[in-house]
């Protein structure tokens, strides 16, 4: 029973806090608090469910009322039950029908509720709506089982690792969840120092720093090194006493610096040397120091200091020193010194050899030895040099003086040469400058000469020119005089000649004017053989062959061919009717316009029977009738014709409109046709007539 | 001589022939409306008996009937004709 109260407390528990936030931990309490009274009312449950009447009561009041008693435990807990009752109360009632479902759900109390109504439900409810319940049941389970399950995955995790992982990687939410779970767990168990931690740890979740010490460190002598400083006189002084091995380990980390320095920078010169060897002096000193230092006080105390001092005066100073220093002079002595360098360098190697062994007591008087060696090759090699340097300044300079003399002698014969040279070359201009003034002269004679025979050349035929134009200007005047006298005697002759054609051309023209004279009466007989011809017929004859006749005797007169042409063919190819003629037809035609002569425009058959009918009642007009209609008209014509005047007859017939003209038409043509041909004979008759007399008149004038 | 009397007396024939003279254009349409009018009545006189033998028991007016269509149809056509002619003289002039 406790432990499902404590699990219902963390499940409770939880959830204030993840409404909460971490500031509002006190309500969370407030809230634990309320959950360790429900605890209580769970525990005081059990005798309540065995007693029946509790089930029954349906208020809530009631369930207050058996509680006071219990309180006893606390006093928050009476607070605490004034607020939970009211949670408490809607269990009682919803399931009254189950006595044990309050005992089974104190702790996931919301969930069980649903399900005892369905059964109450369904039977009443059709069957519809039992669809609709039975949907929500399997939603309601379906939750509800998944809740459990992500529950138990979450309290599961909390035990055991693997499923832990599983949990938190695949299911969603899960890891918060977890978590969530964790941290409460965490502040549960350490209530004073949750709200601490969490703050915390949000904060640090960012500041997280590792400490400085902390870890493995790259340096080897750094460790030491501070161990040396931080530790007390009395600690130090343990650890120096306990060998001199401290310092031997400080100085082959030193010397091995050095080394490695020394190495890199073999071709450049000494002070690149002398770099390295300054710290590897202040470290030296500084470990040296140290144990110096220390030594200082405890060398009357006991042994161990004796390592030291031994140390500082005897061997290791002064042979760790003298090699470090005396090869600087050595060095800068001998800079330029390759096979000293090379020595010095395999000392300093041999000193460091010397110095990792621990050695040094052994062979630093050898080694000293060998330092004044080197020395002393150094100086030897610095004499050397001098001697030789002298031997070779005076060398120089003798051959310098030589070189001079040789110098001198060979610009004073360059400059003979020089000289000769010069006289030759000069002599050469001279004789060339001679030879050239020679030929430009005659080549400047050459052109005076040519220019001036050209010149008279010009000269020449100028002269010869005007001897031309004179003799030309002289045959011209003697032409002309000679024209001049020969026009006048021919200007005469050829008076003569124009007088005599002249006189021909007019017996030519008399010749002329007796041909066209000739013509002019054969066109004259042909005319009238026309005019018989027409006027012999009786009835009407063409008369192609007169016209024919005419024209060839014509030839080529315009006027005679003009009036030919104005001829209807049908005239002369089938000839003219006779006066006579006309004028039978003109009766036979006026008796017909006559009957038309009453016609109104657009006449049909009635108008036509009554034209006629009543064209017989008109009275007959006589002579020249004055008047435009049909019946005077035909009268005018009438006596037009009875006189011969065809003309007038025809214009007035022409006069006529409508049936009239109709019907008088082809008598019109009729009349046209002999008045074309009359005309057109008269036209030849008179241009006959007038070509006769023309050329009779020309001929006189 | 002789040639030129040869030609004249076939040529002016066939003129004759194929076109009146003017002024009888009148009277040939006169001949034309009456002898119309005497075959249209024929006819008409005609289909009237016929009609009056077979279907109006010998009576007299189908074959007055008759005549009057066929003369009216004469009539009628002259009266185009003539008209037909004024208007193309109108148009001429």
């Amino acid at each position: 029973m406790l432990r499902t109260s404590l699990q219902s407390v963390r499940a409770l528990g939880s959830r204030p806090v993840t409404a909460a936030a971490g500031r509002q931990w006190q309500a969370a309490v407030v809230r634990r608090a309320a959950v360790s009274g429900q605890r209580y009312y769970a525990d005081d449950k059990k005798p309540a469910a065995n007693g029946p009447p509790k089930i029954v009561l349906p208020a809530s009041e009631t369930l207050t009322a058996p509680s006071t008693p219990t309180p006893a435990l606390g006093a928050a807990q009476t607070v605490a039950d004034s607020t939970i009752s009211p949670e408490n109360a809607p269990l009682a009632p919803s399931a009254p029908g189950t006595p044990v479902a309050p005992l089974n759900a104190p702790a996931a109390s919301t969930a069980t509720p649903p399900p005892p109504p369905p059964p109450t439900s369904l039977p009443p409810r059709p069957r519809k709506k039992g669809f609709f319940r039975r949907l929500r049941n399997y939603f309601l389970t379906l939750a509800l089982l998944s809740a459990l399950g992500f529950g138990g995955g979450v309290w599961y995790s909390r035990v055991n690792d693997n499923f832990h992982d599983f949990f938190t990687e695949y299911v969603p939410y899960g890891e918060q969840a977890v978590l969530y779970m964790e941290e409460m767990d965490f502040r549960k168990r350490f209530p004073n120092v949750a709200n601490r931690v969490t703050g915390r740890q949000r904060d640090s979740g960012e500041q997280v720093n590792i400490p400085a010490q902390s870890g493995a460190s790259w340096r080897v002598a750094d460790g030491a090194d501070i161990s040396g400083r931080q530790s007390s006189g009395i600690s130090k002084k343990v650890a120096a006493i306990k060998d001199a091995v401290l310092p031997e380990k400080a100085v082959p980390v030193v010397i091995e610096a050095k080394k490695e320095t020394a190495v890199l920078p073999k071709t450049e010169a000494k002070p690149v040397v002398k770099e390295p060897e300054k710290p590897v002096a202040a470290p030296a000193p500084a470990v040296a120091d140290a144990p110096a230092a220390v030594a200082a006080p405890v060398v009357d105390v006991t042994k161990p200091p004796k390592t030291k001092p031994f140390k500082v005066p005897e061997v290791d100073e002064p042979s760790r020193w003298p090699p470090a220093s005396p090869i600087d002079p050595l060095a800068i002595k001998d800079a330029n010194e390759p096979v000293v360098q090379d020595l010095v360098r395999m000392l300093n190697d041999i000193i460091t050899v010397v110095n990792h062994d621990g050695a040094s007591e052994k062979y630093a008087g050898a080694i000293w030895k060998a330092k004044n060696e080197l020395d002393k090759v150094g100086s030897k090699i610095r004499d050397i040099k001098a001697g030789i340097e002298k031997n070779a300044a005076k060398e120089v300079k003798a051959r310098v003086d030589d070189f001079d003399k040789a110098a001198n002698e060979l610009v004073s014969r360059i400059e003979s040469a020089m000289s000769a040279q010069e006289t030759q070359w000069r002599h050469e201009f001279e004789s060339e400058m001679l030879r050239i003034k020679a030929s430009y002269d005659d080549k400047v004679k050459l052109i005076q000469e040519r220019e001036r025979q050209i010149a008279e050349e010009k000269l020449n035929n100028r002269l010869l020119e005007q001897a031309v134009e004179l003799q030309r200007q002289f045959a011209q005047g003697i032409k002309q005089h000679v024209e001049q006298e020969r026009d006048g005697r021919l200007g005469k002759l050829e008076d003569l000649s124009t007088a005599v054609a002249e006189l021909d051309r007019l017996t030519t023209g008399w010749n002329d004017v007796v041909d066209t004279n000739l013509r002019t009466q054969q066109l004259h007989v042909a005319v009238d053989a026309v005019r018989a011809s027409l006027e012999d017929a009786t009835h009407p004859r063409p008369f192609i062959k007169e016209l024919v006749a005419l024209k060839e005797i014509a030839s080529d007169d315009p006027v005679v061919d003009a009036a030919i042409a104005s001829i209807n063919p049908s005239a002369y190819q089938r000839g003219i009717s006779t006066p006579a003629e006309l004028v039978d037809r003109f009766r036979r035609v006026a008796t017909e316009v006559r009957k038309a002569s009453l016609l109104p425009e657009d006449a049909g058959v009635a108008s036509h029977a009554s034209s006629y009918v009543l064209s017989k009642l008109l009275f007959k007009k006589q002579g020249l009738a004055a008047g435009d209609d049909v019946e005077s008209i035909l009268t005018r014509t009438h006596t037009f014709l009875e006189e011969g005047d065809l003309d007038n007859a025809a214009r007035e017939m022409n006069g006529l409109g409508g049936w009239a003209k109709t019907l008088s038409r082809d008598w019109l043509g009729e009349v046209r046709k002999v008045l074309e041909v009359q005309q057109a004979l008269e036209v030849c008759f008179t241009s006959s007539l007038f070509a006769g007399y023309l050329v009779t008149f020309c001929s006189f004038c | 001589m002789a040639e030129t009397t040869a030609p004249q007396p076939t040529l002016p024939p066939a003129r004759q022939v194929s076109r009146p003279v003017s002024e009888a254009l009148l009277n040939e349409k006169w001949d034309h409306c009456l002898s119309n009018l005497l075959i249209k009545s024929s006819l008409g006189l005609g289909f009237g008996v016929v009609f009056s033998v077979l279907l109006f028991k010998r009576r007299a007016w189908p074959a007055f009937v008759g005549v009057g269509f066929g003369a009216g149809r004469a009539y009628e056509e002259c009266n185009s004709s003539l008209k037909d002619a004024a208007k193309e003289i109108r148009k001429h002039a």
